[in-house]
């Protein structure tokens, strides 16, 4: 190295050290059996070697004879084999939107992100789960592929720490690319508002496809969720620049909460036919309150 | 509703209304506001154009609200004006009394019931309906407005024009003359016969109404033929507090040339007992003062004056010179004409008196016991003698005893049995054995005497000219002619007296010395007289064409000149005071102009006016404005549209 000394990232910069600790004891649920890559503590599909019993099957040649029941043998005379559930461990993506939108109306609205991605890698890690945390906004642009293990809390908290809210969003690019750079599937969380004007339906069946067991946090701060803007505006798009001219009306107002509304109800119903998980998340609530409870609540965290 | 200043408002409109609209059609600078995506703003700007059908309308409803104060305030421009007189125009005629009684002073302002008919004239003028601007067969009202006194004067003849109508309101003029209205409704009646300056289809048939504006104090109502409903009478005034002078003589003493006896009658019309001083001055000095007690008037149940409270003064002054004599009480009252009178006083003087006679000694002595300067007896050739080149008669006063001159010089003449040509009498016979049976008791001439015993054997049977009096009448024809013509007075008495038996009779001497007290004041007085207001100035005696400076009380000095006959005649004795004439190099010859009615002195103001079919009771209400003015309530709304604005404006802001 060049003799320079590595800042270590903490992820308590973003966690309460009290939620950490109850965070210790929660871990992340499946609503899916997934196949993992190692041995973990998560049954699997696929048989292999575990202490849980699944099946016999009649030995063939070639099988490990340390398989072979043989008490089956002493009663029937045949060679049958024990066949145990595997157990492997759990592949958890996270993924959170680092675009400029994410920084509006407040900074607060980008921190809520990052420590709600952080308590969910934190949880992850600490089960030994496969975490991979990503950030994306017109593609992904920073990533913390195949952590596991508390030790990796570091690299998690230095991505979290280092990624600032930049650039214009591409969900489907960036969907495609959280695909390609997940070879198996998992837990997939992304966590972003979802005000792409190209539209996120593309991208997340992209996820779906992919087999993943995913969940959808929509985040979007009070301002969003109840604007209090007055009076004649122009008001800018901080990703691509788009201008509107409104003068912002009480019936305006009305018809902007009600399409909010629709949206985010719009994204609901897409990911209940498409069987992921959806949670609406105000940034202004505190995230141990929506990750101990909200997040029990759907049994995404247990 | 008729719009008095249109043009204005189109005008204006023309300017404001594009000039807001061009103000919307400008960019509005907008804040700038960054948001995380303009995604569901955009969609809520087109749910809102797509849901609502007049979004335009609704987008638009500052300017539509912000157009809609500017109309309102457009239209307060344009002068709206509710007329309450619906239907066809009418003609009105507007009476304003202008007697001495309407310059009594009112209220604290001091303001005179002229001024407050003119006023109320004013907004009836003010409430004449106008010809509407869009309206073909709309009419507008017309007025015409007489002022009137003893006379009618014209002010105005029918117009709708308004401006026309203030201006001849404003040149009403207050007279100190008594109030007579005949003459007012007959030139009404002629002008509304005529269809007037501006015809508009007008019919003479169309009536018009008259309007009366007076404190009802006039004095020929009784006279007045008025039809239903024909007119309406506005009442000015309330005040019933007056003091005035009602009466007033100063004559020299026949005896004692140098004192002047001053009688004054004052009359209270109030309504409480009062006690003020009277002051008599001379040429402004005041020479006596004189404290006076007068009681309240007495009134009848409807608190009309039955009689006012009386007093009356008497004082003799001591002055041997010309001048003005004035009587003025110093109590404060409403009407101010009446608190003084004054009368021109002469320097005493003594005639000279000459008998044409061929031998009277009745006659002679009759007047060698009156006090004369000089009397001297002439027969009929020497009179003739002595004034066959005098124009103007030497002697005062020149008695004519059954004997006529040939020529008679301008001057004073008492004739007995003989008819002068300057008389302009005619003789149509003779008369025998004729009794006086009726005489004039009030005229000075004939003041104390008592002829009903005169007997004449033989008499002159005359035809007089019109202006002359008969001061006393026989069986068949006049016994006693009083006539001024050419230049002269004449009292004539149409018989011999040595024919009658009149110089027996004590009346006779009475009779011959109020003739010298009469014609001697015309010596004394000819040129001063002590007026009415509005009886003519007049002076005879003058050489055709003279030109004499007039000066009085309110009006500049002015020429007048003499006519044909040498008489200089002047009407304009609107106000009382004293008049001056001054004929260059001679004297100012003075009048005394006075109000000395007590009809017009007391001036509380009538309630009804009794005519002489009906009763006519003054409006109940105030005159007022029948054309409501209606900007008030189009810049209320304005300021509605305003409010309304601001509080949608303030609205969006906050929602």
């Amino acid at each position: 190295m060049n003799g320079l000394k590595h800042k270590t990232y903490k992820l308590t910069d973003l966690l309460d050290a009290k939620f950490m600790a109850r965070l210790d004891g929660l871990d992340v649920a499946s609503r899916k059996m997934l196949r993992g890559r190692l041995q973990g503590e998560r049954r699997s599909k696929r048989r292999g070697q575990s202490v849980e019993f699944a099946d016999h099957r009649p030995y063939v040649v070639g099988d490990d004879l340390r398989f072979v029941d043989w008490n089956i043998y002493g009663r029937l005379g045949q060679l049958f084999l024990k066949l145990y559930q595997e157990e492997l461990d759990l592949t958890v993506h996270v993924a959170f939107d680092q675009s400029l939108s994410m920084g509006q109306p407040t900074p607060g609205k980008y921190r809520f992100v990052r420590q709600l991605a952080a308590a969910l890698g934190y949880v992850s890690l600490v089960h030994n789960n496969r975490v991979t945390v990503s950030a994306f906004a017109d593609r992904v642009t920073s990533q913390a592929a195949n952590l596991r293990g508390r030790a990796r809390v570091s690299a998690l908290a230095e991505l979290l720490m280092t990624v600032e809210s930049d650039g214009p969003s591409l969900f489907d690019v960036a969907c495609k690319q959280l695909v390609a750079s997940t070879p198996s599937s998992g837990v997939m969380l992304v966590i972003s508002d979802f005000l792409f004007k190209e539209g996120y339906e593309s991208g997340l069946k992209r996820l779906i496809g992919r087999g993943h067991d995913l969940y959808v946090i929509q985040t979007l701060a009070p301002e969003e969720l109840n604007p209090s803007l007055s009076g004649d505006l122009k008001l800018v798009d901080i990703e691509d620049g788009d201008l509107s001219e409104v003068t912002v009306s009480s019936a305006l107002i009305k018809h902007y909460k009600k399409n909010i509304a629709g949206y985010c109800n719009e994204l609901k119903g897409f990911c209940a036919r498409h069987g992921a998980a959806y949670i609406l998340a105000s940034t202004d609530q505190p995230v141990d309150k929506l990750v101990l409870n909200t997040l029990r609540r759907i049994h995404l965290l247990q | 509703m008729q719009w008095l200043t249109p043009a204005m408002a189109l005008i204006a409109g023309a300017v404001t209304v594009p000039l807001l609209v061009l103000l919307y059609f400008l960019k509005l600078k907008r804040t700038e506001r960054v948001v995380s995506s303009t995604l569901l703003w955009q969609r809520a700007i087109q749910d809102l154009q797509v849901n609502a059908p007049f979004q335009r309308l609704r987008r638009n409803l500052l300017l539509l609200l912000q157009l809609l104060a500017l109309i309102a305030v457009l239209i307060a421009l344009a002068g709206p004006v509710l007329n309450m007189n619906q239907g066809a125009g009418q003609r009105y005629v507007i009476l304003i009394d202008r007697s001495a009684s309407m310059n009594s002073q009112e209220g604290e302002e001091a303001m005179s019931r002229l001024d407050m008919a003119v006023e109320q004239a004013r907004t009836f003028v003010n409430s004449l309906r106008n010809k509407a601007v869009f309206g073909l067969r709309d009419r507008a009202d017309q007025a015409m407005i007489i002022a009137f006194d003893e006379h009618a004067k014209v002010m105005c003849n029918f117009t709708s024009d308004k401006s026309q109508l203030f201006t001849a309101l404003a040149a009403v003029t207050p007279t100190d003359r008594t109030s007579h209205v005949g003459e007012a409704l007959t030139v009404a009646r002629a002008f509304t016969q005529s269809p007037g300056l501006e015809t508009n289809n007008r019919t003479s048939e169309q009536r018009a109404q008259l309007h009366l504006f007076s404190d009802g104090r006039i004095m020929d109502l009784e006279n007045q033929l008025i039809e239903e409903g024909e007119l309406v009478y506005h009442r000015v005034g309330e005040s019933s507090n007056n003091v005035a002078i009602t009466a007033m003589q100063a004559r020299r003493s026949y005896e004692q040339t140098d004192q002047i006896q001053v009688f004054a009658s004052l009359a209270h019309f109030g309504e409480s007992p009062v006690t003020c001083d009277v002051q008599v001055s001379v040429n402004q000095d005041v020479v006596a003062v004189r404290e006076v007690a007068l009681a309240p008037a007495q009134t009848d149940a409807n608190g009309l004056v039955i009689m006012p409270g009386r007093a009356s003064v008497d004082v003799a002054v001591t002055y041997d010179g010309a001048g003005i004599l004035e009587v003025r009480h110093l109590f404060k009252d409403c009407l101010s004409a009446d608190d003084a009178a004054w009368t021109v006083i002469a320097p005493p003087r003594q005639l000279n008196v000459a008998l044409v006679t061929q031998g009277n000694p009745v006659l002679e002595s009759v007047f060698q016991a009156c006090p004369l300067a000089s009397f001297n007896t002439l027969t009929a050739e020497a009179f003739e003698t002595a004034m066959a080149d005098q124009a103007v008669s030497p002697y005062d006063v020149t008695v004519l005893d059954n004997l006529l001159p040939t020529r008679l010089p301008r001057g004073r003449y008492l004739a007995f049995g003989v008819v002068p040509e300057a008389m302009g009498m005619t003789v149509s016979g003779s008369l025998e054995n004729q009794f006086i049976v009726d005489w004039r008791p009030n005229h000075s001439i004939l003041r104390h005497v008592n002829p009903s015993h005169v007997y004449a054997a033989q008499a002159v049977e005359v035809v007089p000219p019109r202006e002359a009096r008969v001061l006393a009448q026989f069986n068949d024809g006049p016994a006693v002619v009083l006539t001024q013509s050419g230049g002269g007075t004449f009292v004539w008495v149409g018989f011999d007296c040595l024919k009658s038996n009149w110089p027996f009779e004590p009346s006779f001497v009475l009779f011959c010395y109020n003739v010298m007290d009469y014609l001697g004041m015309q010596v004394t007085e000819a040129h001063a007289a002590q007026l009415r207001a509005g009886e003519p100035i007049l002076i005879r005696g003058l050489m055709p064409g003279t030109k004499a400076e007039l000066s009085g009380p309110d009006r500049d000095t002015e020429t007048v000149t003499t006519d044909d006959q040498g008489g200089l005649r002047f009407p304009g004795t609107d106000r009382v005071g004293t008049y001056s004439v001054a004929v260059a190099g001679e004297t100012p010859k003075l009048f005394a102009v006075n109000l000395l009615d007590s009809e017009e002195s007391c001036v509380a103001p009538r309630s009804d006016l009794v005519l002489s079919d009906q009763i006519v009771s003054e409006q109940d209400a105030p005159v007022s404005r029948a054309n409501q003015p209606l900007w008030p309530f189009a810049v209320i709304v304005a300021l509605l549209f305003v409010c309304i604005e601001w509080w949608v404006y303030n609205s969006k802001m906050r929602l």
